[in-house]
């Protein structure tokens, strides 16, 4: 045991208290049994004394009894005394223990509040500011005691955590700074490489022969799918690294959808599949309007290219029993196996069916991390040989002040 | 028409500078920093500016408001620009006559450079 910690000052003072107590209750004791003596003897003489009064009045031997009774009544007399000290000394002893006790236990409780007590509520103070960001750790001085060793562990507990802070903020810095400088990096060279290909392509820098229309055509095609490869990685990365801010306002569902649909007229139409919009309400949703244009637009191709010829996809938007606003895209493809329909929205994962074989595999983890940060949820319903449905869900929406569209396209 | 193009990176300059003579007939002059851009927008003379907004030494909006408060008679000025928030948007339309997003497509600039100068008429 240590001296200077609360435990060797707690022991020395219980230590003491009890040693007084003990010495308080051994001389009450000592006392007490004095006292039982004295009475005993003054009831022995008592006794005896009328033994001798009994004894006179019989026998008539009164002179010689006379001086015993005397003797015996001084004898009480003394003892009465002694017996009259030793109460009011009983006395004294009782209230002195019972002073020692309570001052003791007064003692603890000042004793716990100064040493335990208000350092731990200090202590507690500086954690919660802590917690806020004001660091007033940084100026108290731990003592030496457990308290101190524990107030002194915080403070070393927060500056490691503050150092760790600075790491992560400057890591972070430098992953933004990679992602920007990545992404215009990558995507600088790819727009001139497009740029020269389809001024080539226009026929205005030379005659463009078929041969070289196909080569033109591989280096247009493969440059696209580049492209949208960088974008979807440089979109996830960004989702992944919390860099992505939406941009939110209250946008019109049936103009996203109708930007959606132009884009996609021309994949359509080589598909040869139908692209129709159920009636839809008037409705508008808080949302960044290019981020849910380009997940339905996402969506939506894929639903092209699943679906055979002559068939359609359908977009409708409706509101559930839940007071969810869903956004739903169905085709009559071949449908997704159960096992698959998880899958599909994690990174890289394609259905092991699916004829998508040239996507990048991230379209609907973007898509889903897209919706999440929405408030929304994605998902898909489908049975296979039956065509499948992807829906989201969009929390912010209200019933806004535009006409409903017929059906387009 | 003759036409200023300032625009820092050569691949894309080189391109909007074949697109706008054949296929638009244009007479391009290239320049590749801010200070120059200046420089030739108020020595000599041309039916319209294309600036690109990211220079070297003197941004493109820059450019645009040191053209306009020296000119006389300032010519449509037109931003490339891979910004488009709306607030960029604004200082352009408010600064120039319009902006064409980046990355461009070589076949359409014309025609939008066109519209662009049709819709301020």
């Amino acid at each position: 045991m240590t001296p200077g910690t609360i435990r060797f000052r707690l022991f020395i003072l219980m230590g003491a208290l009890t040693s007084m107590t003990l010495a308080l209750a051994c001389a009450s004791y000592e006392t007490f049994k004095t006292y039982q003596l004295g009475r005993q003897q003054l009831e022995a003489s008592h006794f005896l004394s009328e033994a001798i009064s009994t004894e006179r009045n019989s026998r008539r031997l009164h002179r010689r009894h006379d001086v015993s009774l005397k003797n015996e009544a001084e004898f009480r007399r003394y003892i009465r005394g002694q017996l009259t000290y030793l109460e009011n000394k009983l006395l004294y002893l009782g209230s002195l223990t019972i002073i020692t006790l309570l001052s003791g236990l007064a003692g603890l409780q000042i004793f716990m509040g100064f040493t335990v007590i208000r350092p731990l509520k200090d202590l507690s103070r500086k954690m919660t500011d802590f917690m806020c960001d004001r660091y007033t750790y940084r100026f108290s001085v731990p003592g030496s005691d457990e308290i101190g060793h524990m107030h002194a562990t915080f403070n070393a507990l927060a500056q490691r955590v503050i150092t760790n802070m600075d790491e992560l903020r400057t890591l972070d810095q430098a992953k933004s700074e990679f992602l920007n400088i990545a992404s215009h990096e990558l995507r600088t060279p790819l727009t001139s490489i497009k740029g020269s290909l389809s001024l080539m392509r226009s026929g205005v820098v030379g005659e463009v022969n078929e041969m070289t229309g196909n080569l033109l055509t591989i280096a247009e095609t493969e440059t696209d799918r580049l492209i949208r490869l960088i974008n979807d990685f440089l979109d996830l990365a960004k989702i992944e690294a919390q860099k992505l801010s939406l941009r939110q306002d209250w946008r019109s569902l049936n103009d996203v959808i109708n930007g959606c649909l132009k884009s996609l007229q021309g994949l359509a139409q080589q598909a040869e599949v139908r692209l129709l919009t159920e009636a839809l309400p008037p409705l508008e949703a808080r949302i960044d309007g290019d981020r849910i244009q380009q997940i339905l637009t996402n969506l939506v191709a894929n639903a092209v290219k699943v679906s055979p010829k002559g068939k359609s996809v359908t977009i409708r938007a409706n509101v559930d029993e839940g007071h969810r606003l869903a956004i739903e895209v169905r085709d009559q493809g071949c449908g997704i196996a159960p096992q698959d329909q998880e899958v599909i929205f994690q990174k890289f994962r394609q259905a092991t069916t699916s004829p998508l074989v040239k996507g990048t595999g991230l379209g609907l983890a973007i898509a889903k991390a897209l919706v999440e940060q929405h408030g929304g949820e994605i998902g898909v319903r489908s049975v296979p040989g039956d065509g499948s449905v992807f829906f989201f869900t969009l929390p912010e929406w209200r019933y806004g002040s535009q006409k409903p569209t017929e059906a387009a396209a | 028409m003759r036409v200023l193009l300032a625009e820092d990176d050569p691949n894309i300059s080189l391109i909007a500078k074949i697109s706008l003579e054949k296929l638009a007939g244009h007479e391009v002059t290239v320049v590749c920093d801010g200070e120059q851009a200046l420089n030739q927008a108020l020595t000599q003379n041309y039916d319209l500016i294309l600036l690109d907004e990211m220079m070297p030494k003197m941004n493109g909006l820059r450019v645009c408001k040191e053209y306009r408060t020296r000119c006389p008679d300032p010519k449509p000025v037109i931003f490339l620009s891979a910004r488009s928030q709306e607030c960029d948007l604004r200082e352009f339309n408010e600064n120039g006559t319009g902006f064409i997003p980046k990355p461009f497509d070589p076949t359409a600039l014309p025609r939008q450079i066109r519209d662009l100068l049709e819709r301020a008429a």
